[in-house]
């Protein structure tokens, strides 16, 4: 998979670096793993300063983890946001998916 | 124009991204307008392989094109699939209730959004969308 990922846990928060890219050829794998930290977190921040490509198949990723996240009043984070793909999360409307760190 | 004919599969989008991708480094493309042709390529090759042909295969090619005066990245992509106008859905709606309960349509509103011009045509048993960014 082209897209590396690391887990930091401080106790009920967790800070997954996403590292690479997600696009239609790994997002099931990104999301499924993003998911599966959810119930697993109070506050799960997604630190995208590694992010460097993302399309539409990574935004429903990051969407299905918002609906869990939400589904147990918990908080999806997002920081280090590069421009690009802050700009493809705007376009979108997908910011407001995100607490921004 | 470059060419490139594969598989309408989404399992081939490695390979139209790099084909793309090697066209723009040659060219001297902004970075951020590299970012959004991969995304728009991206968008629309997975629309072709998901709905040209399904359930039985068949092939895209993809055609691009850097032009100078004005600078300019032109990508065409052909399928002999179904007649389908993507440009003919409606713009996605970015509001909250409509993000919560929509799957589809995402990527040919960012298509829009990102690229200078879009174009659809059915000619000769084919789809053929254009997309032109300037550089």
């Amino acid at each position: 998979m082209s897209m590396k990922m690391n887990l930091i846990k401080r106790g009920t928060e967790g800070e997954l670096q996403l590292n690479g890219y997600i696009d239609a050829s790994n997002a099931a794998e990104v999301e499924k793993i993003i998911v599966d930290l959810v119930p697993k977190f109070d506050t799960l921040i997604l630190d995208m300063e590694h992010l460097e490509y993302i399309s539409s198949a990574g935004l429903r990723a990051f969407k299905h983890a918002y609906m869990d996240m939400r589904t147990k009043h918990g908080t999806l984070a997002a920081k280090n946001v590069s421009k690009m793909v802050m700009e493809v999360l705007e376009l979108t409307g997908f910011t407001r998916l995100f607490k921004f760190l | 124009m470059k060419s490139l004919t594969v598989p309408a599969e989404i399992d081939q989008l490695d390979e139209v991204t790099a084909f793309i991708q090697k066209e723009l480094a040659a060219a001297d493309c902004p970075e951020r307008a590299r970012f959004q042709i991969r995304l728009a390529v991206e968008e629309i090759f997975v629309n072709i392989s998901s709905y040209a042909y399904k359930p039985e295969d068949g092939l895209a090619e993809v055609r691009c094109e850097v032009t100078e005066d004005p600078l300019r990245v032109v990508v065409q992509f052909l399928d002999s699939g179904k007649p389908f106008d993507p440009l003919a859905r409606e713009d996605a709606d970015t509001s909250e209730d409509a993000l919560m309960g929509r799957e589809g349509g995402l990527g040919i509103f960012l298509v829009k959004s990102t690229m200078d011009s879009v174009e659809y045509a059915y000619e000769g048993g084919k789809n053929i969308l254009t997309i032109r960014k300037n550089l």
